[in-house]
């Protein structure tokens, strides 16, 4: 039993607390290490101006003769794809290497054109960083960051017993971010790579679509893909022997290969003398389980060779320092800025964080929708016309904020209606749908609110109005006076009634209330 | 597009420089008469014939190999582009060793190149002459250039294949220095030592095509910018401020004339290296300590990038593919390359891969990689400290070394000398391989022929990088001191 000392618990205890409190393993220490595998978000391959493409794009329609490794051909390397490596070496915390080179990786197989992949194996662009993940203490370590190649895709048809290769991925930037085993759960797995998943698309890097490829029938689809090791050990005794579990393209995926893991290797280890062999496993979509595909003896020797074209990858100061000066905001930055300049609840600005930013729109993500609605505007009213009925009615009609039609501008403009008392919060509703119904109309909000009669009218009495109802309800006037206040809510649903929604309802409620109280007498 | 290229370019020839080329073999394909060029431009009427691993989208390239046998590239290289731009007649593709690698030219799926020099003492018909061999790997470019058939030739410099038929042919065979001349469209041996090279009957025709090609090209990352190629050329010209013979000193390195060196090279060489004194030149010997262990590290470094570079032809995207026998199952990925790249790779070929996928495995690569790469800089070092316009610039330095081309004569193609699977022929490369190790230039430029052989001896001048300005002029000097 480990004794607590009385000041506050250190790491290594907090650690062992967690490991202790396990119920699905009790005594077993699990650890984790993640390679992944990140699509840049480049216009043009990492070594060739061909266009990179996305999914469902005709196959081997985005080939140049490099891409497939025609003789004579040289590669010339993306610098976009460069200062998308450096903005996630900041991000990451990471030493930028001065100095980095290019490898060339072997192996023979008919999705490799070139018969070698180019990647930075002897020195790679980023060394030593990391990243904060929630619910816990320490960071996760990033042992490195490399610039690669990827693959082209085939498939196998089974009808006609071919493989078919599409060459349009061959090529693609790929950042692989490669952890150290510093990963302790399956949910600490599963909240690394959501966090990375952020801050990738939040910089710009990648899309991180993992999700979206799940329900494909090729397990390479997605723009993230990660490669996981997990060992087990008993709490105590030194680190297991790694299995790697390779090409997990979901969260959910890679959390169920971990678990089956854990088990599988807990009770190779609870039979006597039995051992875990290191093996490179698969993971089977339909039964979750894991497979293996080859032991330690079979692994290939990839006879790395340092490119003879690439030369040396320099890094001027200047260039990092200007990077770090352009950074988009990271999503843990923002989220601060939401609580604390905003006033946001921790609900709410996550809301806000999940809503994809750094996804193209026509105004930019939607934190920077957001901060356009929030100026001169109060935070929590503007959270609750982009969330609740904007993002609500989108998700009602199956599309996501990234199909908004509406810049801020016009968002902003039907608050501000509501807030000035313009037209009420009724009628802003029905504006909003009428809004998203006809979203290429010229019309400004306030003409279309016009046109829709939601105006409320300067003529509009009131005071009359108010009297005319305490006049039409007399006994309820009378409850009010002796005390019950929630009969006000039947008064003044007759002004709304009378007034189609038109009124105001707090200004008609002061009005009520100052009546009444009027009537009361001295 | 597939091309039956042995039938084209056998009707084609045939109507083209009838019978001189039957006993050469250097052209592989010949292409289709030209349109005339506009009389301004610098090559107009200047033919020139291209080695059969520089791309051209006109005609095949089959870097002699039966892998690429069909092959036409959808691109010109950018050597190719600038000379059609100059208004040269590009006239054919030229025959070479398999992707580069070989010293006779006998290792081409389109057969050996035959030397078109003949002997004042052989008295047979020309076409009957002694047959001997080319060199290689470039024997095409030298041979065509040696018969006439073209005015210059483009070929390939790995580790000499530009020098070595040069040599043996009597032509001048210039390997620029590495990064000045684009190797975008040129077919790959290995990437660090592959040069763009220049044969002619003349150092002026070789200046002229150089400064053509001579241009940063954007598709090569290892092209070197305009300010390294101005900086280099001016501070070479600085060294030797006079350009006059009589300025010049001319670095003799002893381990350039070993005992193994033929008698029939060593004298004209040493008779040339005394007719450049007789005319004011200062010989100073030198020494390049780490030439004995260049040829070994040249082989490791270029046969491991060899087997990266070829690893491509699976038949898989373009080239060769041998399809399963009939009626068997088709196999695995591994089987359909295991089939295609036996077949399509001739055994030298396949050789230098086997060794160079050797020398990058796991437990290879420190003891043979590595250890080449640190010759490789030991190597680049001797130079530098020999040159006086170097960087580490001895103020009783040299502007140029003189050396033998080859160590002996072009040897015969049959008999005792045709052995060309033995260590011997990577012998014959050991004077070559240290520049191409230091990525300088160097230029085969013939020497009269004299003694018992008759046969053609080249004299080497190798400067420092980017100094083609002064190899060249002393390439002249030894054409005008005959």
């Amino acid at each position: 039993m480990l004794i607590l000392p009385c000041r506050p618990p250190t790491r290594l205890a907090l650690l062992a607390r967690r490991l202790f409190h396990d119920q699905r393993w009790p005594g077993w220490q699990v650890v984790i290490g993640i390679e992944t595998h990140a699509q840049i978000h480049s216009r043009q391959k990492l070594f060739s101006n061909s266009l990179t493409s996305g999914l469902g794009e005709a196959p081997n329609t985005h080939v140049s003769p490099f891409d497939a490794a025609f003789p004579g051909t040289l590669p010339i390397l993306n610098q976009n794809c460069v200062d998308l490596a450096l903005r996630t070496a900041i991000a990451l915390n990471s030493k930028i290497q001065t100095r980095s080179s290019f490898d060339r990786k072997h192996y023979f197989y008919s999705d490799l054109p070139a018969g070698y992949q180019i990647t930075q194996h002897y020195t790679p662009i980023a060394l030593e960083g990391h990243l904060h993940i929630p619910n816990r203490d320490s960071p996760i370590r990033i042992k490195q960051i490399q610039l690669e190649q990827d693959t082209a895709k085939s498939t196998f048809d089974p009808h006609t017993r071919t493989s078919n290769i599409d060459l349009n991925r061959a090529g693609t930037g790929l950042l692989e971010i490669v952890t150290e085993p510093d990963l302790r759960s399956p949910e600490e797995a599963g909240a690394y790579v959501r966090v990375l998943q952020a801050m990738l698309r939040a910089i710009g890097a990648s899309d991180g679509n993992m999700e979206a490829a799940s329900t494909h029938l090729s397990t390479s689809d997605g723009s993230l893909r990660c490669d996981v090791n997990v060992s087990v050990n008993l709490v105590g005794q030194p680190s297991g022997t790694r299995c790697e579990i390779k090409n997990l393209n979901s969260v959910k995926f890679m959390q169920a290969a971990i678990i089956f893991e854990v088990h599988r290797q807990r009770a190779l280890l609870s039979e006597q003398d039995a051992i875990v062999p290191q093996e490179t496993r698969g993971f089977n979509h339909d039964t979750f389980e894991t497979f293996k595909m080859r032991s330690k003896e079979e692994a290939p020797d990839y006879r790395y060779m340092p490119d003879p074209n690439l030369g040396v990858l320099f890094i001027a100061p200047e260039r990092i320092k200007h990077t770090e000066q352009t950074m988009p905001e990271l999503p843990w930055v923002t989220r601060v800025r939401l609580l604390e300049t905003y006033k946001l609840s921790e609900q709410d600005a996550d809301t806000l964080l999940n809503l994809g930013s750094g996804q193209e729109h026509l105004d930019g993500g939607a934190i920077a929708y957001f901060d356009r609605l929030c100026k001169d505007r109060n935070p929590r009213v503007v959270f609750n016309w982009m969330v609740h009925e904007l993002l609500g009615r989108l998700n009602t009609a199956r599309l996501t904020f990234a199909d908004n039609p509406l810049p801020s501008s016009q968002l902003g403009e039907l608050a501000d209606l509501v807030d000035s008392g313009a037209i009420t919060g009724t009628s802003g509703k029905l504006l909003l749908r009428e809004m998203l119904a006809d979203p290429a109309s010229s019309k400004t909000p306030t003409e279309r609110a016009s046109s829709l009669s939601l105006l409320v009218h300067d003529g509009l009495d009131l005071d009359a109005l108010c009297a005319a109802a305490i006049a039409a309800l007399p006994s309820e006037a009378m409850a009010f006076r002796n005390g019950h206040k929630n009969v006000l809510n039947k008064i003044l649903g007759w002004v709304m009634r009378e007034t189609r929604g038109k009124a105001d309802s707090s200004q008609v409620r002061e009005r009520l209330v100052a009546l009444l109280r009027q009537g009361e007498g001295p | 597009m597939r091309v039956d290229v042995a039938r084209l370019c056998t009707r084609r020839l045939s109507s083209w420089r009838p019978a001189k080329d039957a006993t050469v073999n250097a052209f592989v394909c010949a292409a289709p008469p030209a349109a005339p060029t506009p009389a301004h431009l610098p090559l107009h009427n200047v033919s020139v014939g291209v080695k059969d691993m520089i791309c051209t989208s006109d005609m095949p390239t089959t870097s002699s190999s039966a892998m690429l046998r069909d092959f036409t590239p959808p691109f010109d290289a950018t050597v190719v582009r600038l000379l059609r731009e100059a208004g040269a007649d590009i006239v054919g593709k030229l025959n070479c060793d398999e992707f580069g690698m070989g010293s006779l030219n006998v290792h081409s799926v389109h057969g050996p190149v035959v030397n078109p020099f003949q002997a004042a003492s052989d008295s047979a018909p020309w076409v009957d002459r002694e047959k001997r061999s080319a060199g290689g790997s470039s024997g095409g470019s030298a041979a065509a250039v040696a018969a006439g058939m073209c005015d210059a030739a483009l070929s390939t410099d790995t580790g000499g294949s530009t020098r070595l038929p040069a040599s043996y042919c009597g032509v001048v065979g210039l390997k620029p220095s590495y990064g000045l001349i684009s190797r975008w469209g040129v077919i790959s041996f290995a990437d660090s030592l592959d040069c763009v090279g220049i044969m002619a009957p003349s150092v002026a025709r070789t200046k002229h095509i150089f400064d053509t090609l001579n241009v940063p090209d954007p598709k090569d990352p290892t092209s070197a910018p305009e300010a390294a190629r101005h900086e280099a050329a001016s501070r070479a010209a600085r060294a030797w401020p006079s350009a006059a013979l009589s300025a010049l000193r001319i670095g003799v390195p002893h381990e350039y004339f070993p005992a193994e060196l033929s008698a029939a090279v060593a004298a004209p060489v040493r008779a040339a290296l005394a007719r450049l004194r007789a005319h004011g030149a200062t010989l100073v010997p030198v020494s390049l300590p780490a030439t004995p262990y260049a040829l070994g590290a040249y082989y490791v470094l270029s046969s491991a990038e060899a087997s990266s570079n070829l690893a491509r032809y699976s038949g898989v995207h373009f080239g060769l593919q041998v399809p399963a026998p009939a009626g068997t199952a088709p196999g695995t990925t591994a089987s359909t390359y295991a089939r295609t790249r036996t077949a399509g790779f001739g055994a030298e070929v396949q050789k230098r891969v086997l060794l160079g996928a050797y020398a990058l495995t796991a437990d290879a690569f420190d003891n043979y990689f590595l250890q080449a790469q640190r010759v490789r800089r030991l190597v680049r070092a001797d130079f530098a400290r020999v040159f006086r316009a170097g960087a580490d610039a001895p103020g009783d330095g040299v502007d140029v070394l003189l050396h033998p081309s080859a160590m002996r004569t072009a040897p015969r193609l049959h008999g005792s000398e045709a052995d060309t699977d033995g260590l011997d022929t990577y012998v014959q490369d050991v004077l070559t391989v240290p520049a191409s190790l230091a990525g300088l230039p160097a230029l085969s430029v013939p020497l009269p022929v004299e003694g018992d052989d008759g046969w053609p001896v080249g004299v080497s001048v190798v400067g420092p990088w980017g100094a083609e300005g002064v190899v060249l002029r002393v390439g002249e000097f030894l054409e005008e001191v005959r």
